[in-house]
């Protein structure tokens, strides 16, 4: 049997951030953070209502068949061809919807084969390894990681997991906190307690849309970062800096068309489409001030719900999840997904 | 196993290539025939066969030179196809048989113009262009060699096994001594991947691990142990036997502490999977050799995708004062700038380095987002339409980083 335990030290280091709690004091505008997905882009045993809620859950493929089972707030990952059976322990759960779990054997990190899908109430092949065929029963448990990959995943669905290029999983917390995004806030906090507010950490709201892209793009795949790994294909819609610069309205001086016009990361996501009219149209109506290449045309059809025809969902292939294709364009029936 | 240096095994492996070639050129030739050219060749070749009286005309010459062949009279049959293809020099098969016979002569010279002039007649064809590039290597042309053997590689020259070995080594070779590192790492890999390995191989990829650009029949004797023992840690490495590889290069830093250029191919190697690692071992090497604009490149560059623009400044800033030419020092220096603010002279050289490599993909990256960061829209859709190009699944691959020269532009 295959057995994976966190270290102690881990486990006492990975209580939630004392930070976001101090920073909420004065930034009651941000307050409501710790309750979004991105705090909670890693789950730790005790604290994931999606296992809590999923007490079994199975799936079939091939020669294997895999079962999370939860009791007690503690979760067992299994794996078995019908013969032998492997299962470890599932200490992190990445993601707060869909879900998936990376474990730790031998110094070696595994990214599970499956994954929990919301949609399908259930698990499914993790996005990415669709084309992976186990050959054995330790391939089906998870594919490997390299420790660049580890850095990556930690690095961002969980805070100070990082420190001076390594990886430091004994001072993570979980999810996204405040000192994630914003360098130096634990120190602000304390100055700012005593009164000195000079420390405070560079405002992202000032960066460019071009440099806040970039910056979102370090965990949501910046345009570079996708071409540079030569990433094609429909799945490609999972990476929304990219497809956003890919927009033939993309201006990386313009704040019109920043990741922040649209979307403050310290709230839940906001899924009604004509809520995000106003931001189309700060460019795109009749009195609305020029861009650098000169006046945005007008929509002929409509003035509201805009995001459902330029920003159309597109369903992954053999997935259960869809995205909003970030790529803003005149969307024609039947044409292919441009990439 | 094949050998530049031995004559047996490398008359084999020419061998293997004329078989194979004539298997390819067959295939070619009916392949011709198949779209009608082949009429139109044979048409060709009969209006130009006339020869003054009392001379053997071409009809003659060509039957007398494929009897000769078919017969082992090589000799003969040399001089009978020179003197066809004479009289007929749109004859493609005389050109290719001449080729042929004067490659297994080691007369290379002619060899090469006759597979010049075939090509000239037959331009794609995959197995004269690898012939002609082995030619160019025994004269010591390294850069056409190197181009016809990538060109032939590309042409499907190598879709046998025994061929692609003695093309890829050929082209490590090559690489190594036009001193394109990096690539020829990328060619031995290969043999790494398929556990093709001999003494002389070892020794090719240990020169191309310490960045000596030499064959290795002109390695220095004295220093072969220590080549070959670089060669074997590097081999094992790009045969993905990692702690293998991290033992080798234990006992080889132990025995050679202070040899240049290791701890920087261990890094490059390790980069794609390993950044934490590979940051350690390009600081290992600065502390060899405090000037290696290389790994000062390579060290900013890692810096770079590793979010730490401040720490990459410096280093990049000493690559390209070490390095003024070397394009991948500039785009260092210029991302460096770029990520720290300095916009403006960001743009100034990411431009400078463009110029000297103009299909490098990263530069085309930087420029997108120094033309984007200051308002340029149109200049920055250009670039990133540039990577979408050089991205597309059809498109080579991206140069390696570290990579010197615009010659290794992709």
């Amino acid at each position: 049997m295959l057995a994976v335990a966190a270290s102690a030290a881990i486990a006492a280091a990975q209580t939630p951030s004392a930070s976001d709690s101090s920073c909420a004091g004065c930034h009651r505008g941000q307050a409501r953070q710790p309750e979004t997905p991105m705090a909670h882009a890693l789950e730790l045993p005790g604290a994931n209502p999606v296992l809590a809620a999923h007490s079994t859950l199975t799936f079939h493929n091939g020669a294997y068949t895999w079962t999370v089972e939860t009791h007690n707030n503690q979760s067992v990952y299994k794996v078995t061809d019908g013969t032998s059976t492997l299962s470890v322990p599932i200490h992190w759960s990445f993601g707060a919807q869909a879900q998936t779990w990376v474990f730790e054997q031998d110094g070696k990190f595994y990214e599970s084969i499956v994954s929990f899908y919301p949609s399908a109430g259930n698990l499914g092949i993790t996005t990415g390894d669709e084309q992976l065929t186990p050959q054995t029963l330790q391939e089906a448990m998870g594919r490997e990681l390299t420790p660049m990959d580890v850095k990556l995943c930690f690095g961002c669905h969980s805070s100070d997991a990082v420190a001076s290029h390594k990886l430091t999983l004994g001072t993570l917390h979980p999810g996204v906190t405040c000192a994630h995004c914003h360098q130096g806030a634990l120190d602000h906090a304390s100055d700012a307690a005593a009164g000195d507010f000079s420390t405070a950490p560079p405002r992202l709201q000032d960066l460019t849309s071009e440099s806040l892209s970039n910056f979102c793009g370090q965990c949501h795949r910046s345009w570079e970062t996708v071409v540079r790994n030569r990433w094609r294909g429909v799945f490609d819609v999972r990476f929304q800096p990219y497809r956003l610069a890919n927009s033939r309205c993309f201006n990386g001086t313009d704040p019109r068309i920043g990741c922040i016009a649209c979307h403050d990361p310290h709230k839940d996501l906001i899924r009604n489409e004509a809520s995000y009219d106003s931001k189309c149209l700060a460019c795109h109506a009749p009195s609305a001030r020029p861009t650098s290449t000169g006046k945005a045309r007008t929509c002929p059809t409509a003035t509201s719900k805009c995001v459902s025809c330029h920003m159309p969902k597109i369903s992954l292939p053999g997935n259960y999840l869809r995205f909003t294709d970030h790529q803003i364009r005149v969307v024609h029936p039947g044409q292919p997904f441009p990439n | 196993m094949f050998s530049l240096d031995s004559p047996r095994a490398s008359q084999q492996a020419r061998a293997l290539v004329s078989q194979q070639g004539r298997n390819l050129h067959r295939v070619l030739l009916f392949g011709l025939a198949a779209l009608g050219i082949a009429g139109a060749l044979t048409a060709q070749t009969s209006g130009s066969s006339t020869s003054p009286p009392g001379q053997p005309t071409f009809e003659q010459l060509s039957a007398d030179a494929d009897s000769a062949r078919r017969s082992g009279n090589l000799a003969r049959a040399s001089e009978l196809y020179a003197q066809a293809v004479q009289i007929n020099p749109a004859w493609p098969d005389g050109w290719w048989y001449l080729g042929q016979l004067r490659y297994g002569a080691n007369d290379y010279a002619p060899a090469a113009d006759a597979f010049t002039r075939y090509l000239g007649l037959v331009p794609n064809a995959a197995p004269a262009t690898a012939l002609r590039g082995l030619c160019e290597f025994e004269l010591g042309e390294d850069e056409p060699s190197l181009r016809d053997l990538q060109r032939a590689l590309s042409l499907g020259a190598a879709y046998d096994s025994r061929n692609r070995q003695i093309l890829r080594y050929h082209e490590g070779l090559l690489l190594t001594k036009l001193g394109r590192f990096e690539e020829a790492l990328t060619a031995y890999r290969y043999f790494a991947r398929e556990h093709i390995s001999n003494d002389e191989l070892l020794l090719a990829v240990g020169l191309a691990a310490l960045r000596i650009p030499q064959f290795p029949k002109d390695a220095d004797p004295s220093q072969r142990d220590r080549i070959a023992l670089a060669g074997n840690a590097t081999f094992l490495l790009l045969s993905g036997d990692n702690p293998s590889a991290s033992q080798a290069f234990q006992s080889f830093f132990q025995r050679y502490p202070s040899s240049a250029n290791a701890h920087y191919t261990w890094g490059y190697l390790l980069y794609p999977t390993d950044q934490d690692a590979a940051i350690a071992e390009f600081q290992r090497e600065l502390a060899i050799d405090p000037n290696n604009a290389i790994d000062h490149t390579m060290l900013a560059w890692a810096l770079l995708m590793d979010s730490s623009p401040a720490e990459a400044l410096p280093e990049a800033k000493k690559a390209a004062e070490e390095a003024p030419t070397l394009p991948m020092a500039q785009l260092s220096l210029g991302r460096a700038l770029l990520e720290t603010g300095d916009v403006n002279s960001a743009t100034a050289l990411l431009e400078k380095a463009l110029a000297l490599d103009p299909g490098n993909l990263e530069i085309h990256i930087a420029l997108a987002r120094a033309y984007s960061e200051s308002g340029r829209e149109d200049d920055a859709r250009r670039e990133r339409h540039a990577c979408l190009r050089l991205t597309q699944p059809t498109s080579k691959p991206a140069p390696a980083m570290g990579q010197q020269g615009a010659q290794t532009a992709q």
